[in-house]
């Protein structure tokens, strides 16, 4: 696993938190692993639903709203890293 | 058969549409105005006439199999799909979930089934690109073509949910029941609205998409929006982006994420929720967020849509015209005049004596989650089949331990006895479930609390789940 910048473990912290995801530390969370695909071994396997909590706790905690009609969307919730990076654009 | 392409001269006053006999054939689209506007795709207005014009190009494009599974996820394309499959006399087969494994296993009972997709290829059976057919094949001529007559009997379309033997049931939908269910809702809904927009979150695959995002737009003088927008900031842009006030076809759980984003919303002209009851609080919420009223649909597989409450006034559930309860031993039983058949019922109703009922209780095996519906057996079944997989089950835990969300709408979690590491166990579990039913967590142990007779009572699995829980 690569190592986390600090960005990423906060936004780990978040997901964890928003998604109830109780058996997790931030820094288990594969920063390049498919966040979705829960046939990949290292996905955390989240769906649809996991998304509309994260999009609010994102838009709460960093105030930057996700939209879905973007055509770059699979690859910004590809991963933490990728998810992580985008915000940090957003937020720029 | 095909009837006139020319319109009644009464045709837009939708509370002139007769109520539907099941012996007689059904116009595609009622009431027919050539000119009006059908659907807003892509930014482009398409009307009725369009929409035949289009129809005809992808019918023409279809071969001449039985069955095809409709896996289309713009709304206009799935449209079509289905209504040149209707017109074919072909039925559309609607799957419980997207898995390859669960597609190509339907398949086998329906030879010749194909696919209809617009995005990405779904799995390995024969498929077509409905997207791509439209737009490379040029119309033949700029006519018209007339209006279809479809056989109300005819079966349009075969709708999977998951059983609770672990293969999805069938449950055969004719042509003239969706179309009536239309007329119903829309005289319910929209009586006093002129031509609303529909816009939905929800997918046009299930029933409640179905019904509401489809068979409201050609039978009850509604306009589809084929996006589905999802994030609380689509939304928002799109219903922005109208011109006309909109009625919004959603879930529980979009309008609880619609809420807490706490943005500016525009006014609409209703909004329509199903798949899990609403909490009162919520509907109020979300009257005040949209100033509009708020009306839940109840309904159940066989019967589809079958009564309608405003939720904010009252938790009595108004059946639609023409259907009748009977409460009998087994439980209650809907007839009305455009099904084939009685409907058993599932859920505990009570009846009231101005014929209005409330829900006492759900079906406690079958689950909602994200407007999709699943067994508990059928997906114990699942993980039972898992090679290393000795013991297992799913349920929903106990209410205590689900903070967020009401318990119609709670994930379920799983016990298993297995050598397996967790994470192996939902890696199989998810090649034949789908996500949102995915238990979380899994928790692995030693045995699972049977009783004498081998059967495992909630309260034991709650107990157990509970020590679980106190032990972290």
């Amino acid at each position: 696993m690569s190592s986390h910048t600090q960005e990423e473990l906060e936004l780990a912290a978040l997901l964890i938190e928003a998604l109830d995801l109780e058996d997790l530390e931030p820094a288990d969370i594969n920063p390049e692993a498919p966040l979705f695909d829960a046939s990949h071994s290292e996905s955390l396997g989240l769906d649809s639903i996991d998304a509309l909590e994260i999009s609010l706790a994102i838009a709460k905690h960093y105030k930057v709203q996700l939209k879905a009609d973007d055509e770059n969307n699979k690859a910004i919730f590809h991963s933490l890293r990728s998810l992580s990076s985008y915000i940090n654009v957003q937020r720029a | 058969m095909l009837a006139s392409g020319s319109a009644c001269p009464d045709s837009s006053d939708l509370s002139a549409l007769p109520a539907l006999a099941l012996n007689a054939p059904v116009a595609l689209i009622a009431p027919y105005v050539p000119q009006q506007t059908l659907v807003i795709h892509k930014e482009r207005q398409i009307c009725q006439a369009e929409f035949l014009r289009d129809l005809q190009i992808v019918s023409a494009g279809l071969p001449d199999a039985n069955f095809a599974l409709n896996l289309c996820e713009d709304r206009y394309y799935f449209l079509l799909g289905f209504c040149a499959l209707l017109v074919k006399g072909a039925i559309n087969l609607l799957p419980p979930n997207r898995q390859p494994l669960t597609l190509t296993e339907l398949a086998q009972d329906y030879p010749g089934c194909y696919c209809l997709f617009d995005k990405d290829q779904p799995c390995d059976l024969p498929s077509i690109n409905l997207a791509e057919l439209l737009s490379n094949t040029a119309p033949e001529t700029t006519d018209t073509p007339a209006l279809p007559l479809i056989p109300a009997q005819q079966i349009a379309a075969i709708a999977f949910t998951s059983g609770s033997t672990g293969k999805p049931q069938a449950n055969a939908k004719c042509w003239g029941t969706l179309a009536a269910t239309a007329r119903l809702l829309g005289q319910r809904l929209g009586a006093d609205l002129i031509a609303p927009t529909i816009v939905g979150t929800v997918p046009p695959q299930h029933m409640y998409g179905l019904e509401t995002t489809l068979f409201m737009v050609l039978q009850a003088g509604m306009v589809m929006h084929s996006d589905k927008p999802f994030f609380p900031a689509d939304v928002q842009q799109l219903l922005q982006q109208l011109s006309s006030k909109a009625i919004l076809v959603t879930t529980p759980i979009h309008l609880r994420a619609l809420i807490n984003a706490d943005l500016p919303m525009p006014p609409l002209a209703g909004i329509i929720s199903a798949t899990a009851p609403l909490d009162p609080s919520l509907a109020q919420a979300a009257e005040q967020c949209f100033q509009a009223p708020l009306w839940e649909i109840y309904g159940c597989t066989e019967a589809g849509s079958m009564a309608t409450r405003r939720s904010t006034q009252t938790a009595a559930w108004q059946l639609l015209d023409g259907f009748q309860l009977t409460l009998t031993d087994t439980g209650a039983c809907a007839s009305a005049p455009h099904l084939q058949v009685d409907a058993p019922i599932q859920d505990q109703l009570e009846l009231q004596d101005d014929g209005r009922f409330l829900l006492c209780g759900r079906n406690a095996d079958m689950i909602n989650v994200a407007g999709k519906r699943a067994s508990l057996a059928n997906l114990t079944l699942q993980l039972l089949r898992i090679d290393g997989v000795q013991d297992g089950v799913i349920f929903l835990p106990p209410p205590s331990s689900q903070a967020s969300n009401s318990q119609q709408e709670a994930r379920p979690v799983a016990l298993v006895v297995s050598e397996l590491p967790e994470k192996t166990i939902l890696t199989a579990l998810a090649q034949r479930v789908d996500a949102p039913f995915l238990p979380r967590p899994l928790r692995k142990v030693t045995a699972l609390p049977r009783n004498e007779t081998g059967k495992l009572t909630a309260a034991a699995l709650h107990q157990l789940w509970n020590q679980l829980h106190e032990q972290r």
